[in-house]
C-alpha cells in the first residue's frame, strides 16, 4: 500500500526534469520556445512558481510536458529517462501529475470516485477486473479518496454527482485526483482561480504539505500573493520565451520582470 | 395464437439479440464506440460454427470447406472468430471517433456482407450453408425448442454475468472516466486506447457465440440473415431500452423481438394484409424510437430512481 503518511524523502538531489529546446507552434504561430526553443531545469523537492501574462504558453508547456501535445522540437527528461516520446498515460504512470486550467471532471462518477479513479488500482487491468483481488485494495483506495476529500474541503459531498459541484470546488477535485496519485511532480495550472480566499489559504498549507514531504512542484498562477508566498523559485514565461528566473525576492526586483508583467505596483 | 411457442421463440431469439445488445452497450455506452457494422461480428460467428461443423463438401456442393467437428468446437471458434475478426477490423479503425467509427465499421460489414455473397467456397454464395448441425436434441421429456431456448438464456446470462462484473470494477471506472473525458483520464494514467482496443475486442466474443447459437436455431448461414438491417435492430433495442444500463439495453431486446414475432404470429387473411402489418410494424418501430429519443423516459426513470435513494 501507498501510504499517505509515508513521508517522501528526496532519494537524490539535483534536477528532476530537464527540458532541452522545446518549441511549440500552432497554425505557425509561435506559441513556446523562441528560436532555439525553450529550455530550464526543475530541482528534485523544489517548488516552483510559473508566471507570465496571458497567452504566455504556460499551459501549453504543461501540455508538452504531459504528452497531451507534442512537442514541435527539444526532448523532456525525466528522472534521467527521456519521456519526450512517451505518451500521456505513461508520463503519468512515471509520476507526472497535473490539473487542468479548466477543470476536467468525469461527469459520470461521484465526487469519490472522480477521486478514487485517480490512482492505478490493479482491478484496471481487464484480468484481474474479473477476478476479486482487487476488493481488498479498493478499500484502501476509498479510504485515502476521502481522507484527501477532506483536506480540500470537500468532504462531505463525496456522494453527490460531480455536476452538482460548484467551479472552485471543481478546481479544488482536480487537485485531489492527482494527491492520490502521489506523483513526483505535480503541475497545477491556476489552482486558486475562482477559489475562496480561506479555502486558498487552505490549499497554501496543502501545498506546503506536500513540499515538506518531497515532492516536487510546479504552480501557475495569476495570484502572485499566493504563489511569492509559497513558491521558492520563479520562472517568467512571456511569449514563450524564459525571461528570468530565480527566487520571489530577485524576481520582485527584477527590472525586465516588472515592466514586462508585474506592473509598477510591484516594484515597491 | 399460439402463445406457448411464441414465447419460446421470443425466449430465444430475444436472449441471442440481447447478447448482440449488451455488447454494443459495452462498446458505445461505456467504451463509446459507435459501431454500425455489428453484424459483421454476428455473421462471422454463424459461419464459422457452420463451417466447423458441416461435414465435407460432396456432389453438387458449391463450398469448400467443412470440417465435421462436434458442435462446442464450432461454438468456441466462432466466439474466437470474431475475436480475431475485431481485431482485424479494429485495428485501422479505432483510431477514428464518433461518426466516422459509425461509417467505417459500417463499410467494413457491408464490405464483408458483399464477400458473402459473392464467394461460393467460403459459405456457398447467396445461397449459403443451410443443414447447420443442431447440437441439442430432446432432452428426455424436455422438447427440442426448450432446450434451445434455455442454451440461448444462459449465453445471454453468462454474458451479462461477465460483463456486468467487468463494469463493476476498476475497469468499468476507468472506462466511463476515459469516455467523460479523454485527456484527464490519461492524465490519471488510464491507457484509454488500449482499453478501448480491449473493449471492441472483448465484446466482439459472445457476439460470435450468439452468432453461432442463430445459426444453430436457424439452421441456416446465409447472407439475407445478415443485412445491414440486424445492426439496425440492435440499435434501435438499446436505444428504445436505455443504453444505459445493461438492463435496460436487455429489455429493449426482447421487447422489440416480441413485438416483430406477435405481429408476425397474427392471423391475416390475406397476402395483402400481412403485407401491410409488415410495413406497419416498421413504421411502429420507428415512431417509437424518435419518441425514446426525443422524450428519454429511460433517463428520467433513472434520475428518479437515483434521487429517491
Ligand atoms: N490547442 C491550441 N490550438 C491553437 N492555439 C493554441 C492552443 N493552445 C494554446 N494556443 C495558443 O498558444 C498561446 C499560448 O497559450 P497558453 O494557453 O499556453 O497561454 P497561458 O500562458 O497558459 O495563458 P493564460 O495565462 O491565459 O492561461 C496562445 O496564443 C494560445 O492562443
Ligand atoms: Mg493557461
Amino acid at each position: 500500500m501507498t501510504g499517505r503518511d509515508h513521508a517522501r524523502v528526496p532519494t537524490q538531489l539535483g534536477s528532476l526534469l530537464e527540458v532541452n529546446g522545446v518549441s511549440k507552434r500552432f497554425a505557425g504561430i509561435q506559441a513556446l520556445g523562441g528560436d532555439d526553443g525553450l529550455s530550464f531545469q526543475i530541482d528534485r523537492g523544489s517548488f516552483v512558481g510559473l508566471i507570465g501574462p496571458n497567452g504566455a504558453g504556460k499551459s501549453t508547456l504543461f501540455n508538452l510536458l504531459t504528452g497531451v501535445l507534442p512537442a514541435d522540437a527539444g526532448t523532456i527528461v525525466f528522472e534521467g529517462n527521456d519521456i519526450t516520446a512517451a505518451s500521456s498515460h505513461q508520463r503519468a504512470e512515471h509520476g507526472i501529475g497535473r490539473t487542468f486550467q479548466t477543470p476536467r471532471t468525469f461527469e459520470s462518477l461521484t465526487v469519490l470516485d472522480n477521486v478514487v479513479v485517480g490512482a492505478t488500482s490493479p482491478g484496471e487491468r481487464l484480468r484481474s477486473a474479473l477476478g476479486r483481488k482487487w476488493r481488498r485494495h479498493e478499500a484502501g483506495l476509498v479510504e485515502q479518496a476521502r481522507d484527501i476529500l477532506d483536506q480540500v474541503g470537500l468532504a462531505d459531498r463525496a456522494s453527490e454527482p460531480v455536476g452538482d459541484l460548484s467551479g472552485g470546488e471543481l478546481r479544488m477535485l482536480g487537485v485531489a485526483r492527482q494527491l492520490i496519485r502521489r506523483p513526483t511532480l505535480l503541475l497545477l495550472d491556476e489552482p486558486t482561480a475562482g477559489v475562496h480566499p480561506l479555502l486558498q489559504d487552505r490549499l497554501a498549507d496543502l501545498l506546503a504539505g506536500l513540499h515538506r514531504q518531497g515532492m516536487t512542484l510546479v504552480v501557475v498562477e495569476h495570484n502572485l500573493h499566493f504563489l511569492l508566498a509559497i513558491a521558492e523559485h520563479i520562472l517568467v514565461l512571456t511569449q514563450g520565451r524564459l525571461l528570468a528566473e530565480g527566487p520571489p525576492s530577485h524576481i520582485r526586483g527584477d527590472p525586465a520582470v516588472v515592466s514586462a508583467y508585474l506592473g509598477e505596483d510591484h516594484a515597491a | 395464437m399460439n402463445w406457448p411457442q411464441l414465447l419460446i421463440t421470443v425466449a430465444t431469439i430475444g436472449s441471442i439479440f440481447g447478447v448482440v445488445t449488451l455488447a454494443l452497450n459495452l462498446q458505445y455506452a461505456r467504451g463509446g464506440m459507435i459501431n454500425f457494422g455489428i453484424v459483421a461480428y454476428f455473421a462471422v460467428g454463424a459461419y464459422t460454427y457452420a463451417i466447423i461443423t458441416q461435414p465435407p463438401p460432396k456432389g453438387l456442393d458449391q463450398y469448400a470447406f467443412g470440417l465435421d467437428w462436434p458442435w462446442w468446437a464450432g461454438f468456441l471458434l466462432a466466439g474466437i472468430a470474431a475475436l480475431g475478426f475485431a481485431a482485424l477490423t479494429g485495428w485501422p479503425t479505432l483510431r477514428l471517433r464518433g461518426e466516422y467509427l459509425a461509417l467505417t465499421t459500417f463499410a467494413f460489414a457491408e464490405v464483408f456482407h458483399s464477400f458473402l455473397l459473392n464467394e461460393r467456397r467460403i459459405g456457398n454464395g447467396t445461397v449459403g450453408l443451410s443443414n447447420v448441425h443442431r447440437p441439442f436434441g430432446d432432452w428426455g421429456p424436455i422438447e427440442e425448442k426448450y432446450v434451445f431456448a434455455g442454451a440461448a438464456a444462459l449465453l445471454l446470462i453468462v454474458t451479462l454475468a461477465a460483463f456486468r462484473q467487468l463494469l463493476a470494477s476498476p475497469y468499468g471506472r476507468a472506462l466511463d472516466a476515459i469516455r467523460d473525458d479523454e485527456v484527464a483520464a490519461q492524465s490519471s494514467g488510464k491507457p484509454s486506447a488500449d482499453m478501448r482496443r480491449q473493449v471492441f475486442l472483448i465484446s466482439a466474443v459472445p457476439v460470435g457465440l450468439a452468432g453461432a447459437v442463430y445459426a444453430m436455431f436457424t439452421t441456416l448461414a446465409q447472407p439475407s440473415l445478415f443485412t445491414a438491417e440486424v445492426t439496425f435492430v440492435v440499435w434501435i433495442a438499446l436505444v428504445l431500452g436505455g443504453e444505459r444500463s445493461v438492463y435496460g439495453a436487455m429489455l429493449g431486446a426482447f421487447g422489440l423481438v416480441f413485438f416483430e414475432e406477435v405481429v408476425r404470429a397474427l392471423p391475416f387473411e390475406t397476402v395483402r394484409s400481412a403485407q401491410i402489418a409488415a410495413s406497419v410494424e416498421h413504421i411502429i418501430t420507428g415512431v417509437l424510437f424518435i419518441a425514446v429519443l426525443r422524450y428519454q423516459p429511460f433517463d428520467r426513470i433513472q434520475r428518479k430512481v437515483r434521487a429517491s435513494t
